[in-house]
């Protein structure tokens, strides 16, 4: 969930119950003013007839046009003095005007004239008037309480995801960064001093980050340099002893072994050193190159020398597969994807290389089942150990593949291991 | 035929400077750069093998240096980076050859040799053993001056000895010669010893009497009978 639509949320479920309250609070007081207002017109109706009533006025008519009506009763005292002096109700009253009963608020004042005589005065509007304008404040109280809401939500998303700019500025740069590429510097004008430390932690972050890169890089490089120099010596040491006569065939035998060991040792540390050399981008110089064509050449010379396995191999071309590469690099690459596929395949079994649509497939019989997706690309993992083997040999290819934007990628198909590098485009 | 060596590894030194006297070449040493120019400066010498990475400088320097005094030495450098950059300017800068750290010894006396041996003829090159010679350039070999029919493979095959004649050559390294260094995890040598087998019997029926011997399975060494 984004920053900004829980942030929103919250407020929202804050807001949404003070709100209601603060909206039902608002139509009580409404509501209590008008039926207030309505008592006050009822007492000033009925003080207008008392006053007429004790003056020996006319009375008005019982019912005034106005749907307002009265009742003028005389009442025993003993009456008079069990009832309330005023007294206010709701009930249904018929209306003279109308010719039926309607839902009216009635005021009842109990007076008394100076001839000691009681009189009950009943008067009543009716609550219709009063029960539209209830609903209209309602309806209002209703649409005003919506129409806020959606403007606190719409305010608050505008705020906030304005306010948090910078954070998703900060977010993007941070998914596009790539250690050890050529990486856009950040730009991120923010005067909130929580954003600007932010900024500052990323970048610093970043930095000590290409710094460790570098130095293992520089790491991996100086070792494999330094190693040279000793694995050299020793190999050249036992060249000198083999080359010497009067060995026995067993000294011989060891002494070989060890300089075919020490060639492993010196195999590994040449791999090591191209992958940094690639991950230096020293072999940056890029040129169309015939894939298919390096192809069908190793494939030639891998046939010759694998020829006691006894493999079917087979060549497709159906269209050119050129690619952008640096040449030496393209030789690297698919020497080892077409000696993967040649090393790996048990006695008897096939080998297909097909070139089309600017991509390039190499499968072959597997000796076991599929290998891990996730695994295969990673130094120094072997499906199967194989002597000899550097466990490199893929992890090259795959940075090959990504320093030039090609895509490597492994898949199985009828018990076979299918290699397949296409570009891009 | 007089060698410097200038490497800063005492046993590389050491190793190089016996393999060499092996061969009946005679050799000095500089295990600086500093040293190193005062003996290019006082002395004449027909190769000088050069480290890249001195500890008081770098032998791209030196390099530079030998030619500026104008002296015509021959050059070879002997770099553990093994980099194309390195390998592209060092031979524009004159270096007559390029070798990586690890080498086989044999195969850096071939390139003495051969670097020296391209200075003194300027022209077509020829590699003689016994009555077996053989002209690179032209892929053309013959026994007691009769052609012999190779094909190429097994025309590599006998270049490769002929440059390092007495020498033992490992099948391995002899695959990665001939064939390429993409051959480096072949377990079976089936290919090299059919070739190998047809190149001996060719040269056995025109009767060289130069013998390319196998070594306990582990190699091969080309003898005169």
């Amino acid at each position: 969930m984004r920053l900004v639509y829980r942030m929103v949320l919250r407020t929202l479920l804050i807001l949404f119950p003070v709100m209601t309250l603060w909206g039902m609070l608002f139509y009580h007081a409404m509501i209590a003013e008008v039926v207030d207002e309505t008592d006050d017109s009822l007492e000033d109706y009925s003080d207008g007839i008392i006053r007429r009533a004790l003056g020996g006025d006319d009375l008005p008519s019982i019912s005034n046009g106005s749907n307002n009506q009265y009742y003028l009763t005389p009442i025993d005292e003993a009456v008079a003095l069990s009832m309330p002096q005023i007294a206010y109700s709701d009930s249904m009253v018929y209306i003279i005007e109308k010719g039926e009963e309607e839902p009216a608020r009635i005021l009842r004042t109990v007076f008394v004239n100076d001839m000691g005589q009681h009189f009950l005065l009943t008067v009543a509007t009716p609550s219709i008037d009063k029960e539209d304008l209830i609903r209209q404040v309602f309806y209002w109280v209703v649409f005003l309480y919506i129409i806020l809401f959606l403007t606190v939500v719409a305010v608050n998303t505008v705020v906030f995801y304005r306010s948090l700019k910078p954070l998703y500025v900060l977010l993007d740069w941070l998914d596009g960064y790539k250690v050890g590429k050529d990486n856009a510097p950040l730009v991120n004008e923010t005067s909130v001093t929580e954003f600007q430390k932010l900024n500052e932690a990323a970048v610093k972050n970043a930095e000590r980050h290409e710094s460790y890169n570098r130095q293992q890089k520089a790491f991996i490089s100086n070792a494999s340099h330094e190693i040279q120099t000793p694995v050299a010596i020793c190999l050249n040491r036992i060249e000198m002893m083999m080359g010497g006569d009067g060995l026995s065939e067993e000294t011989m035998r060891g002494l070989g072994e060890v300089h075919t060991t020490l060639q492993h040792i010196s195999r590994l540390n040449r791999s090591l050193l191209m992958l940094s050399r690639i991950d230096n981008g020293q072999f940056s110089d890029a040129a169309e190159v015939d894939a298919g064509a390096i192809a069908m050449r190793y494939v030639e010379s891998f046939k010759e020398i694998y020829s006691y396995k006894h493999l079917s191999v087979t060549v497709e071309t159906s269209d050119a597969c050129v690619i952008d590469i640096n040449p030496t690099l393209a030789e690297t690459l698919v020497s080892n994807l077409v000696k993967n596929a040649f090393v790996h395949t048990p006695e008897g079994g096939s080998i297909a290389v097909t070139v089309g649509c600017g991509s390039l497939r190499v499968a072959n019989t597997a000796e076991g089942g599929r290998l891990d997706d996730g695994k295969i690309f990673e130094r120094f993992y072997q499906g199967s150990k194989k002597e000899g083997s550097t466990g490199l040999g893929l992890a090259i290819c795959s940075t090959i593949c990504k320093e030039f934007g090609l895509e490597l990628s492994y898949g199985w198909s009828d018990g076979m291991h299918v290699f397949t590098v296409s570009c891009g485009r | 035929m007089k060698i410097l060596v200038v490497e800063d590894d005492k046993s590389l030194r050491q190793i190089i400077r016996e393999a060499l006297e092996g061969e009946g070449m005679v050799v000095e040493t500089a295990p600086t750069y500093a040293k190193a120019v005062l003996k290019v400066e006082d002395y004449t010498y027909d190769c000088v093998l050069l480290d890249i990475m001195l500890p008081d400088g770098s032998g791209m320097d030196l390099l530079d240096h030998i030619k500026q005094i104008g002296k015509g030495e021959n050059v070879i450098i002997i770099s553990a980076k093994d980099s194309l950059d390195d390998k592209v300017s060092g031979l524009d800068k004159g270096a007559d050859d390029y070798l990586a750290k690890p080498f086989h010894i044999a195969e850096l006396i071939a390139r003495v040799r051969s670097v020296v041996r391209r200075k003194e003829h300027k022209g077509e090159m020829s590699l003689t053993l016994g009555n077996v010679e053989l002209k690179p350039e032209r892929a053309w070999a013959a026994v007691a001056g009769q052609e012999l029919e190779l094909n190429r493979k097994e025309f590599d095959i006998l270049a490769y000895f002929m440059a390092r004649p007495g020498h033992l050559v490992d099948k391995q390294m002899l695959a990665e010669a001939v064939w390429g260094d993409h051959i480096d995890q072949v377990d079976n040598f089936d290919f090299l010893y059919a070739q190998m087998k047809n190149l001996r019997k060719k040269m056995k029926d025109a009767g060289a009497d130069v013998e390319i011997k196998a070594v306990y399975g582990i190699g091969y060494k080309m003898t005169k009978l």
